[in-house]
């Protein structure tokens, strides 16, 4: 494989193995609270591919500017979709912890494998 | 533009705002907040109704939220196929809410009811968008409105098994939604759009430059819509969070969350990619294979289960095998069939559910081994549970005997003549876990009471939850006895789509 | 939390946290920033100063602010059916750099900032309350 290639994308190289990460993590992790992070990191992960996704070399910030009325904007849809993505995420989260505290409050620890009684 | 095209948005929002209002209500009056769920699901009801006949006569409707045209704004899309989710979603909604009157309080604690009823309509309104919109950025946020809906009414319940079974459905579904996420990312990075159509328009342009890419992006979109809908070696939330919460949560979860990503993912399938597309990569195969080891294995893991609703939730992931066999196969009859399940399915487990509710009601029995004599006890909840196990069987004048006759016609269609045996091996494993409890609650008698007559009595349950059953009962005998017009309705979608 | 380092530290920084919150509420409607990220560090500051220096607002005040939220949160709420209902012109263009130029959009800026600070604290207080 050329490694020129691999280096021209290389921001989305770093984004799938962010997301292979969060993922294991979530998965593979037995802590409830690093399971959350991971979910994190993953969804991270897809902003970022996102962001990269709408830039553009050499452009500026999409701000209309009447001095300047055909500068190169970058694409700023993707970085508003991603603004709706963070809410969602911030809101998983926080329900997350709301059932990890009630977990607490049953079982007296937040480690999976000590209470995961379900078939 | 006239009133009908504004009102299929409307109804998400009705619902949105009443599901808002009812923290509020339960804090202030917390008998009001279930006949005004009811009542705006049954305006629901009715609009989709209306809709639903207003697009039967050739009608699609085209409606830009807020004034945007589509490629810049959101654009939202009712053709056949959104308007009968839309009526499935509404009517099977209203009569779950009507079940909920006298079940709820039985099942779940005083003080979490308005939360129950917030859940509800939050995930009914999600539902409704995910189903009518034509955006894949505002489906991913429909997506998790519904998934968030559907965890807090596994949540509501509130007992260790609940809870715990919530944070498992919350983990694996936002991975889910990750995936799909990052497929949505993979399609607007080929094409630039996120409206279905000129998704469309572009990709049969571009397909040849990104080969890679497309398979790519199908790939993570079958793994997050297989993980959100239980397809079968991604169904480990399934069994835990559909039995252990109260019934009515169990019914809607089961009958139609499930199903909606379905919708969902099919929608981007076939007017996204085509159908071209999906007979070139391997995805098809994929789907195929995983749709039958869903279809045998649900089936054997639903046969061990002792626990009435555990097996139940088993046998919805068997179902969900027929849904995407009918995707897979990919020909008219194939999802003609898939289609008509996804109907059939919702009434059926929908009357499963509600009669394990309601014989928990009456008698506070859950185990499979328990069901003697409930035959003679409770007639008509065990006539509408034999009316749907029948069904799922596939026993003919009933519901489910349509859909695989229509899967069987559509294996022959693309030249795969042995996945019949696969399609009547699964019906007679169906039959090994559904007639054991139809041959108890009949033909034997309690332990203590075998020398009693065999006397029909009344059902002790409130009225409030008999109607519903009886209803769905009604609506399987009416699937099965006449099932052209629902058909006529489906091959206008399928005709439109392929 | 008793650690001393934190409360010296955060004394003194928790004025820069609002004011940058405020900075980044105030170029919602030109400028890169928002209602809701500004919301978001006005509402962790406080949050910060609240698990460092403890409770200290009363429970009657802390109801306020969960009922309040959920009263922003359907206001909001209808607000948006009006603006996706109705097709709209879109208003001026605004000048950068000044504050009242795009009509109605900075006053929803501060409106969206209230709503994410009164959301986050009630998130916290009802975890904390259940805990």
């Amino acid at each position: 494989m050329d490694v020129n290639i691999l280096l021209a994308n290389f921001p989305y190289l770093v984004t799938i193995v962010l997301f292979a990460m969060g993922t294991l993590i979530v998965l593979t992790q037995t802590n409830l609270i690093k399971k959350v992070i991971g979910i994190n990191i993953m969804e991270t992960a897809i902003f970022l591919f996102f962001i990269i996704v709408g830039n553009i070399q050499g452009g500026v910030p999409p701000i209309f500017d009447p001095q300047m009325p055909d500068a190169l904007y970058i694409n700023p849809l993707p970085s508003c979709l991603m603004l709706t993505g963070i809410v969602v995420s911030f809101s998983v989260t926080a329900f997350a912890l709301a059932l990890i505290v009630k977990l607490y409050i049953f079982y007296g620890t937040i480690c999976a494998p000590n209470f995961m009684k379900l078939k | 533009m006239e009133l009908v095209s504004k009102l299929p948005f409307l109804c998400v929002i009705s619902t949105l705002i009443a599901s808002f209002c009812m923290p509020v209500l339960a804090r202030w009056k917390k008998e009001f907040c279930a006949p005004l769920a009811t009542f705006i699901t049954g305006a629901v009801f009715a609009t989709a109704l209306f809709v639903g006949y207003h697009v039967s006569h050739g009608n699609v409707i085209h409606f830009p939220v807020s004034g945007w045209p589509p490629p810049w704004g959101i654009e939202i899309v009712v053709d056949t196929l959104s308007s009968m989710m839309l009526m499935l979603i509404s009517g099977i909604c209203f009569l779950i809410l009507i079940y909920s009157f006298h079940a709820i309080k039985h099942e779940l604690e005083n003080n979490v009811v308005g939360w129950y009823y917030t859940a509800f309509l939050l995930c009914m309104a999600g539902m409704i968008g995910l189903v009518i919109t034509n955006d894949i950025f505002n489906m991913y946020v429909f997506i998790e409105v519904t998934g968030i809906g559907a965890v807090a009414l596994v949540a509501s319940k509130g007992t260790r098994l609940a809870t715990e079974a919530a944070l498992k459905y919350l983990l694996l579904a936002t991975i889910g939604s990750g995936f799909v996420l990052f497929g949505i990312g993979f399609i607007y990075m080929m094409t630039g759009n996120l409206n279905l159509n000129y998704i469309a328009m572009e990709l049969s342009e571009v397909k040849d430059s990104y080969p890679f890419l497309i398979w790519t992006s199908l790939s993570f979109l079958v793994v997050g819509f297989g993980v959100k809908s239980a397809l079968f070696p991604l169904h480990l939330w399934l069994p835990d969070a559909h039995s252990s919460t109260a019934s009515p949560s169990s019914a809607v979860l089961s009958s139609l969350v499930v199903k909606v990503y379905i919708i969902a993912f099919l929608k981007i399938l076939l007017i996204a990619f085509g159908l071209e597309i999906f007979h070139e990569t391997y995805i098809r195969s994929l789907i195929l294979v995983l749709s039958v080891v869903a279809m045998l294995a649900g089936s054997f893991f639903a046969f061990v289960q002792i626990e009435l609703k555990r097996r139940l939730a088993y046998s919805t992931v068997a179902q969900i095998g027929y849904v995407f066999l009918g995707i897979g196969l990919g020909t008219p009859w194939g999802l003609t069939a898939g289609m008509l399940h996804i109907l059939v399915h919702a009434c059926m487990k929908t009357c499963l559910f509600l009669t394990a509710g309601a014989v928990y009601y009456q008698t506070g029995r859950k185990k499979v081994n328990q069901f003697a004599g409930l035959g003679y006890k409770m007639p008509i909840t065990m006539g509408a549970f034999t009316v749907a196990s029948f069904s799922m069987v596939g026993i003919p004048l009933f519901g489910g005997f349509i859909s695989k006759y229509g899967l069987a016609l559509g294996s022959l269609e693309a030249d795969l003549p042995l996945l019949i045996l696969v399609i009547i091996l699964s019906g007679l494993l169906n039959a090994t876990y559904y007639f054991p409890i139809i041959g108890q609650a009949y033909f034997s008698l309690e332990e203590g009471h075998e020398h009693e007559e065999k006397t029909f009595q009344k059902d002790k349950i409130p009225l409030s939850m008999l109607v519903p059953i009886a209803i769905l009962a009604v609506c399987i005998l009416y699937l099965g006895i006449f099932p052209g017009g629902v058909l006529d309705f489906i091959n206008q979608t399928v005709v439109k789509l392929l | 939390m008793h650690d001393y380092v934190t409360r010296v530290v955060f004394r003194y920084m928790l004025l820069f946290v609002l004011l940058y919150g405020f900075y980044v509420i105030m170029h919602g409607h030109l400028s890169p920033g928002g209602g809701f990220s500004g919301g978001m560090i006005v509402g962790l500051g406080l949050l910060l100063y609240i698990l460092i220096f403890g409770q200290l607002w009363k429970p009657n005040f802390r109801q306020m602010i969960i009922d309040l939220a959920i009263i922003f949160v359907g206001i909001g709420g209808i607000l948006e059916v009006i603006k996706f209902l109705i097709p709209h012109e879109h208003g001026p263009v605004g000048i950068p750099g000044t504050l009242f130029s795009v009509g109605i959009m900075s006053v929803a800026n501060f409106g969206i900032s209230i709503l994410v600070t009164s959301t986050i604290l009630a998130i916290y207080y009802m975890i904390s309350e259940e805990a």
